[in-house]
Parts: C-alpha cells; structure tokens; sequence
C-alpha cells in the first residue's frame, strides 16, 4: 500500500489503516453521460476491504462505465469517489493503480510475443519506464517479486513461456498475477468467468476468497447468478444506469437477483431448472432468502425490490429457466434417454466411434455404428492441424443427424476451433473423411453451412464496416444478389433491414458501423448472417459467450429454430450449461478427442475428469457401460 | 486477447443507442445526407484553408497576399480569365489521381503498398517500348495499346508483391519498395541502352509518334491563345476515379476486397476467397499506377527519361490518406494537391516564396487531417463503452 498511501496524501490525510467503519472504497452519485444518454445516473457503490462485491447487470446496464470511472478509463460527470472515506481524483489509469485500484481485463492486456517474465516486468517497479538506464532491464529479476506472489498462490508460472503458447486459464493467471504485483488492494475482475471451464473457474474462486481473507476488496463484473451466489459476500445490480439493489448475498437468491437484472419476475414454477434438469451445476441454487430476514444490516436499505419494475418481455434463459418450448422438452427427452430415433449404436451416445482409442479399434466401433440414414453429416478419423502445425484433433469422428444438436463442451485450447474449421471445410483435413448425407462433403455447397465463429470481433465481424455490410458478406455472393458483376443493392439494403428486423438487432441505422452496437447486438449480427439462409449444416462456437441473459436466450432459441427445420448442428460451447439446456446428444472435446456423456445423468467427477484431459475409460463409471464399451 | 486497454470487457450498448427504439433501421435521406457531406467538405476546405494561413505565417508570409498567388496559379483570375491555371491544375492532378487511386485500392485492402512509383514507372516503360517498337501502328490503335500495356505492366508489378505476400508472406511495405527500385534502374539503364534515342545523345527514348499523342482539349483560343496541356489523358484519371468507386462499392469483388481489408480472419472465415482478392486488390492498384504512367507519357511526357516521376508514386500515399482512402475523397485531395503545385510557381515568382512551402503545407494537411479522423474516431470508441 506504499502507493496508494503516497497518492492518497495528496488529497488528504492518509489512512493506512483500514477503519472498520468506512469502506474501502465510496463511488457516490456517480453520472456519466454518452451523448443524449444516461450511461450511468447517480450511481452509488460501497465496497468493504475483505469483500467480494459482485456487480451485476445485463450489457448496457452500465457496469463497465462505471468501473472504467473507478479505473480511471473514462471521467464521471458527476459524483465522487473516496478511498476509505477520503475523496480522490482518478484522472488516469496511472492514478488508479498508485491509489492500489487494479483491473483484471476480460480482454487481456498482455502481450502475446512477449514471455510471461518480459510481461510482468512491464509493470513492475523494476521494469523499463522506472527511470533506470537502459540496458539495466532484466526482464527475470523485475518479475521476480510477481513470480514470488504467484508462487504463493499456488501456481506455477514458467517465466520463459510465451503468452501467446499459453491456455487462455493461464494468461488469466498471469493478468491476475500482474495486477497483484501492483499492491492493489482493490481489484477488479472483469467477467473473469467467461473465459474459463467449469474447472477454472472454481479455481478462480479459490484465488478470489483468498484475497478476500488477505483483506483485499474485490469486485467481480458478472452475468452468471450461480457464480455470485457462490462467490460473492456481497452484490449491487445494476439496470439502465441506475442502481437497482444493493443486498447481501446472503438475504437474496437466485431468482430475486434475476428480477432485479431484468426487471421482472421470471413466471416460472422452476426458477434456475437448468441446473435441475442439466449436469452442471449438481445442486439446485441455494435459495438463501431463507435465512433469517431479520438478521438483516440495517444500512442496506434498499435490499428490497425495484420500486418501478421496467415491463420487458422474458421467456427462457440459460440463467433463468429453459421454458417449456416443444423443441426444448423433446431435446431434454433425448437428452436423458438413448437417442434411438436416430439409431445410433447401442450406447446411444454414437458421438464418436473410436473416441479415446487413439484409432485402435475403431473398425469394429464404425462397423457397430453404422448409422443407416439417419446421420446426416458425418467425419471419419478426421486429423487436423492447428496454424502452427501441432496436431489439433486425432482420429477424431463424429455424426450428427438432421434435427440434432451435437453439443461439445471442453476446456478452451482443446482443439475446438480446429474442429470447428475442419467441419465446416473451411480447414483442410489431413486425414479421415467427412461426408454428407452419403455423399461427398463439397465445403459451403453441400451442404449449404452457417457458421458462428468462436470470437465475433476478431473473427465474426469487420468491426469497421457497417451493420450492412456485416450481415450481407454471404448474401453478396448469392447469385440473386448480382447482376453480372454489379450488385443488386436495392435487394442487399431490402434483405439487410429485414434481418435486422427478424434477428432484432437494435441499431439505429444500417449504416452504422457494427463496431457501435453492443456485444449482443454484434453477436445477433453474426448469428443472422449464419441463420438467415436456413442452412443444413450448423457449426457454433461459444454463440453466447459474454451475451446477457436477453441475447442470450435469443441465439438459443434461433438455434432450436434451426433444429426445429432439420438442420444438423453441433454446438461447440465451454458453457456445460449451454450445452445442457441445448444438445441432444453431448460429449467433451479433450486433447483432441472426444469423450461422449448422458446430459441428464452424467456425475461431476466424471465430468471434471473428463474436462481435466483424462480419458474416458479413466472417467467413465463401471455403471456406465456404453461410454466403457466403446472405449475399450 | 487485445492489447488495447480502452475496451476492456464486452462494450455495453453504446449510450446514443440506449435509448432508440429497435427496427429504426432507416439511413437518412440522401439529400441529408449530402448535406451532411457538403458541411463536413466545407469544414476540413476551412481546415486547410487556415492551416495554410497559419503555416505562411509562421514563415513571416502575408497569408492573404500568399494565398492569393497561390489561387490565381491554379485557378486563374477574374480579370485575365484564360484557363491556362487550371489547366495546369488538372494536369497535375491526374497522375497523382491514378496513382492516388492505386493506394486506395490496395490499401483497402489491408495491403500497405508503397509500390506505386515503381508500377508507375514500369507502365511509362512498356509504353514507351511498345511505342518504339510498333510506331508503324495508326495512332489511336497504338494510344490504346499503349494504355494497355502499361495498366499491364503496372499490374504485373504489383502482382509480384502480391504473389510474395500472399505465397511466402513477404510484406508488401518491403517488396514493392524493393520494386520500386528496380524499376528506377530498369527504367535508367533501359533511356541508355534498348529505349535510347536514335540520336543517342541524352539518356532518354525516342519520342511518342504525334498521331499517338492524346489530343489537347481546350482550343487556344479559348485560353486567351494560350496553348494549353491539358490532355484527353486526364480525362482517363476522373473515369478511373468512378470505376474505383463502382468497383469498390457495387461489386462483390469489391465488397470482398474491403472485408478482406478490415479484417482478413473474418474474410476467411466467410469463405471469400482471401489470396485471391488480395492479389487482385495489388494487381488493380498496379494497373492504376501503371496507367498514370501511361497517361504521362502520352499526355505530356512524350519521352521517357530518368526522373521520369517526380515522385508521383510516393505523393499518392498522402493523397490517397487526405482523401479518407475513399476514390471520391481521393479526386478532392489529388485536385489539391495539384492546385498547391499549379500554384507553386506563381507563389515563388510572384511572392518570393519559395515553391518548397508548397511541400511543408501539404505535409501538414495531411497530419492535420490523419490526425483529427484519428481522434474522432478514437471520440466514437472511448464513447462506445
């Protein structure tokens, strides 16, 4: 805290010790205005040193404004902030890390060529930029002490590994690393979840509650209800701009949180059923409005409901409840029972023939599995690379029927993009087949495919161009677009309106560049461009990865709609969750395999093995002789 | 994994859009938005305008007196009236427009070809070969192979780079800059050996038969019985102009071209043929400058000769960046360009400025303008958030 006393003395006394009274951390009446819009309307925010303080809200509801106030990203318009009960300036990032405030990005800051040393010296006291000279900078020695804390936190980070080599849960270690280094004492994650698998982000959690006990204040930005229940002391929801709630976790749950989220009460008997009917997680929400109402603090005066609820339309989510569509209750159907309607081999689970047998044995699996018409689209010990020439998946097959989702879950690093790619041709095979309802598989022709990549905005979208032209880079090359090599404008404008019409994209104008709209928003773009053309053949990768609940349920239920035509999908999803509430049939892509399991009745050890990159035979119970059959 | 540290997490609805109702997907009129454009022109045309004020006086120069040599060099005055200025003008604009073309089409899409000099260069080259090596053609048919040869030669030029950025991904900043230079010497050993004159006195070709020549537009008695240069060539640099646009903007190769441009992963994962636009886009880009070179030598040039280019190529980049890398951006900035160098000499001889002013101010335009896009748009993203 050495910085953030040096920096605090300019404002005013420093205090050094926490005083059991005052917060650590006062945001009042913070205003923040874009424009004609309210970002943030007099928001208030209390945050106690050795707290986790949840924040949640769906995108738009102002989380990231207000914690880019806190960091020193952008301005308040009006408010103040104060560091145990003295106001401060944050003018800069600069400022917000003296005064011991550090962020733990979504979006990692690292950099990818650099090694995991070279980028904790960046920040360290030591690091180029202290005013040493030049040619004094030893990358090892200034990321020593962050080594040191890293160490203490139980992980062991290789300093001369390249970020970019690194799984995206390790470059997170480091990020979280980084802003330790700092001596924050308040430090905020932003959705640090959404990158990680179930695995992980326990882990993570870990970590949290213990910085929790070494008396730092944490905030974590989220979207998963489950995880704040799980891990936060303490939560504050915010809406439109406007503080909603701020409660103890302990005297809310589940169901409340949503209410305050969204603005009205789920109408479902079976609040959070995903949890109920899927895998993951086991238990049912700990409805904590249980406990005794009257141990209530009296300061959180507003632990109650939105006074003036905002009238919105809510059916089926994966944080909610999957309500009761036709298509959703018969995927649960053939979820929890052998699929035989497809006639799939006798496991039921025919994900994979020769999954795990590293390629022995798979004549017999393929001649058991032997599908007769039903699989649609199918690939045969598929072997594909990644860009720096590893092998990625090995011996990989897979069918899918028309009117199935296939849904694979899995660490991310696992070869998923690789799989994606390859299914949908658009990376090469090395070896194996894939195929087409009996016939050859002819990339992008036969069958017609949509795809939804895994990272919209690297790789969904031209962040440059406009809506537009974002949602017509397939249309512009039907032949009914064109008029030899002109195109038909007219008909690309008509089309383009319609589909931000169908898919609901909220903008407004066409000609906006895409980069404007908010990530659901980006992402419906994405989803309408892959959709709208009814294809056969559906590739999805985290379609919903960083989306709130609204847009999230929106991008489900169009892959259900999808389902519902005939197409064929397989769903590519670190969210067990998403798989659970989607997939018909289900199994986890491990080291470049795939390791099938029942949706309705698989166990979470098994489940966290398999994740971990053990083998089926080591993750499958003796009681379980599908999964154990065709493995051996 | 950005980099970046201003958009940490996911972007929530950007606050103008908050509160729109969804489905308001209606562009603005065209008349609005014309407006719009006219009102934006206007403010970057008072940009200059001061811009260039304040840089004469920083140099201790009468900006009024100044900028008045500088308009009746490049446009004339009211009261001699002859259009021998802005002939002048349009002459300079052309090959800076074709060039300035070339970047444009490359650079939108993603390739940062600096190659333009040197494409310009081979085009004038294989114009002038043919030139001498079929001067028994009638002359319309031998302008018009001319132009073709040297869009073709321009197009092979860039097409090298094109072949090595997308084969051996060798960047194209360093090829077509090596390229430039061998077309610098090409050009110089080709004036003292194959292309020499007969005569073989000066290191320069033959001239371009008459009938070849493209014809001077504006008859002398119109100008005060001035002759003016302008050719029917610079005509040829306005319609490239539209076809750029046409080609960029109403095509599907075009519209590939900029996805490829914006962001090349995404192209990809689309399916758009990625190495194929990306050698067309260098092949195109190369035809344009080749074509400018092409049209010098038929409109003005008449010979090839070392220092053939003034360094057209290399001015085609600010160019292209003051007009937004747009095609009709593009013609607006290249007429500035060539007004500031029409006008040069009337600054100098009348002022006593020296004609290098004429450099800083371009230089500086197109910082001020590189500079306030840069922080708009850098406005938009931080308000994004």
């Amino acid at each position: 805290m050495r910085s953030a006393r040096e920096a605090a003395t300019t404002d005013g006394p420093p205090q050094a010790q926490p005083n059991n009274g005052v917060p650590l951390l006062e945001m009042v009446g913070i205003v923040k205005r874009y424009g004609p819009t309210l970002a943030l309307n007099g928001v208030d925010l209390a945050v106690r040193a050795g707290e986790i303080h949840a924040l949640l809200g769906e995108n738009g509801a102002g989380k990231s404004t207000l914690m880019h106030v806190l960091s020193g990203l952008t301005h308040a318009d009006a408010g103040e902030i104060r560091l145990w009960g003295h106001p401060v300036r944050i003018p800069s990032p600069r400022a917000a890390r003296a005064l011991g405030i550090a962020m733990v990005h979504q979006h990692f800051t690292l950099a990818p060529a650099f090694t995991v040393a070279e980028n904790l010296a960046l920040d360290s006291a030591r690091g180029p930029g202290s005013g040493l000279p030049l040619g004094t900078f030893a990358a090892r020695e200034a990321a020593a002490p962050a080594l040191e804390r890293a160490a203490a936190l139980g992980w062991q980070l290789d300093p001369d590994a390249r970020i970019a080599d690194l799984s995206v849960g390790t470059q997170q270690r480091v990020e979280i690393v980084k802003a330790l280094a700092t001596q924050a004492r308040l430090l905020i994650f932003d959705e640090p979840t959404a990158v990680l698998s179930g695995d992980e982000v326990e882990e993570l959690f870990q970590v949290l509650r213990r910085l929790r006990e070494e008396g730092h204040a944490v905030i974590l930005i989220a979207h998963k209800l489950a995880e704040i229940l799980a891990v936060a002391d303490t939560v504050t929801v915010l809406r439109r701009g406007n503080r909603v709630a701020s409660c103890p976790v302990a005297e809310t749950d589940a169901r409340q949180l949503a209410t305050w989220m969204i603005g009205v009460s789920p109408d479902s008997p079976h609040p959070l059923s995903p949890s109920s009917g899927g895998p993951h997680p086991p238990a049912p929400f700990p409805t904590r409005s249980s406990l005794a109402r009257e141990g209530r603090d009296p300061t959180w005066d507003d632990c109650g409901p939105h006074p003036r609820p905002l009238s919105r339309s809510v059916g089926e989510g994966r944080d909610l409840t999957p309500a009761p569509s036709p298509s959703q209750g018969e995927g649960r159907r053939q979820a929890g029972s052998p699929p035989s309607l497809i006639g799939r081999g006798a496991g039921g689970l025919g994900a994979t023939p020769g999954k795990g047998a590293g390629g022995l044995g798979q004549t017999q699996a393929k001649e058991a599995e032997e599908p007769g018409a039903a699989a649609a689209f199918a690939a045969r010990d598929i072997l594909v690379r990644g860009d720096r020439g590893e092998v990625a998946i090995r011996g990989l097959s897979l069918e899918v029927a028309r009117g199935e989702i296939l849904g694979i879950g899995g660490v991310d690093g696992n070869g998923q993009t690789e799989l994606a790619e390859a299914l949908i041709g658009l990376r090469p095979i090395e070896a194996g087949t894939l195929s087409w309802e009996g016939g050859p598989f002819r990339a992008g022709v036969s069958p017609t495919t949509g795809y939804i990549p895994q990272d919209r905005r690297r790789v969904g979208l031209a962040v440059g161009m406009t809506v537009e032209d974002n949602l017509l880079f397939e249309a512009v090359r039907a032949p009914q677009f064109r008029r030899g090599p002109f195109l038909r404008r007219k008909a690309l404008q008509r089309l383009a309106s319609d589909l931000i019409r169908a898919f609901d994209v909220r903008t407004p104008s066409r000609t906006l560049p895409v980069s404007a709209l908010s990530g659901g928003n980006q992402q419906k773009v994405v989803v309408a461009r892959a959709l709208h053309a009814n294809p056969h053949w559906i590739v999805a990768v985290n379609p919903t990865r960083g989306l709130d609940i609204g847009a999230t349920r929106f991008v489900h239920e169009q892959l259900r709609q999808a389902r519902a035509r005939g197409a064929a999908i397989v769903l590519i999803s670190t969210d067990l969750d998403e798989i659970a509430a989607l997939a018909d049939r289900a199994a986890i892509l491990s080291g470049g395999r795939l390791h099938p399991y029942q949706v309705s009745e698989v166990d979470q050890t098994q489940l966290g093995l398999l994740l971990g990159g053990l083998g089926a035979e080591q993750a499958a119970p003796p009681d379980k002789p599908s999964a154990a059959g065709e493995t051996a | 994994m950005s980099v970046r540290s201003e958009t940490p997490g996911v972007p929530e609805i950007p606050a103008p859009l908050a509160g729109q109702p969804p489905g308001e997907t209606t562009p603005p009129a065209w008349p609005l938005r014309a407006l719009r454009a006219l009102a934006q022109g206007l403010g970057y045309a008072a940009g200059l305008l001061a811009l260039m004020s304040l840089t004469f006086l920083a140099l201790r120069i009468n900006p009024i007196t100044a900028l008045m040599a500088l308009w009746e060099g490049a446009f004339g005055n009211a009261s001699s009236g002859h259009l021998y200025p802005l002939s002048e003008t349009l002459v300079k604009t052309s090959p800076l427009l074709l060039t300035g073309l070339g970047i444009v089409v490359a650079w939108r899409a993603g390739l940062f070809s600096i190659g333009a000099e040197g494409q310009l260069l081979m085009g004038a080259l294989s114009a002038a070969a043919l030139a001498r090596f079929a001067s028994s053609l009638p002359g319309p048919l031998l302008t018009l192979l001319m132009i073709l040869a040297a869009m073709a030669a321009g197009a092979l030029w860039g097409a090298i780079a094109g072949w090595l950025r997308v084969r051996r991904n060798v960047q194209e900043v360093i090829s077509t800059i090596m390229l430039n230079y061998i077309a610098l010497a090409l050009v110089g050993w080709m004036v003292r050996g194959p292309l020499q004159e007969r005569a073989r006195i000066s290191p320069q070709s033959e001239p371009v038969p008459d009938a070849a020549l493209f014809a001077r537009i504006i008859p002398p008695a119109w100008s005060g019985g001035i002759p003016t240069r302008l050719h029917s060539g610079v005509l040829l640099a306005f319609l490239a102009a539209i076809v750029v646009y046409l080609y960029l903007y109403y095509t599907a190769a075009g519209f590939g071209l900029r996805v490829v441009g914006q962001n090349p992963e995404a192209a990809r994962a689309a399916r758009f043929p990625v190495p194929k636009l990306r050698m067309q886009a260098m092949a195109i880009s190369g035809a344009l400058c080749g074509l400018a070179g092409g049209v010098e030598l038929l409109g003005i040039a008449i010979r090839l000769y070392d220092n053939f280019s003034p360094g057209w190529g290399y001015t085609a980049i600010p160019v292209a960046l003051l007009g937004g890398l747009h095609p009709l951006g593009t013609v607006l900035s290249a007429l500035f360009f060539g007004a500031l160098t029409a006008g040069s000499g009337n600054l100098e001889r009348f002022s006593g400025v020296p004609s290098v002013v004429i450099n800083i101010i371009q230089a500086a335009a197109v910082l001020a303008v590189v500079g306030v896009r840069a922080w708009r748009a850098r406005r938009a993203g931080s308000a994004e958030d």
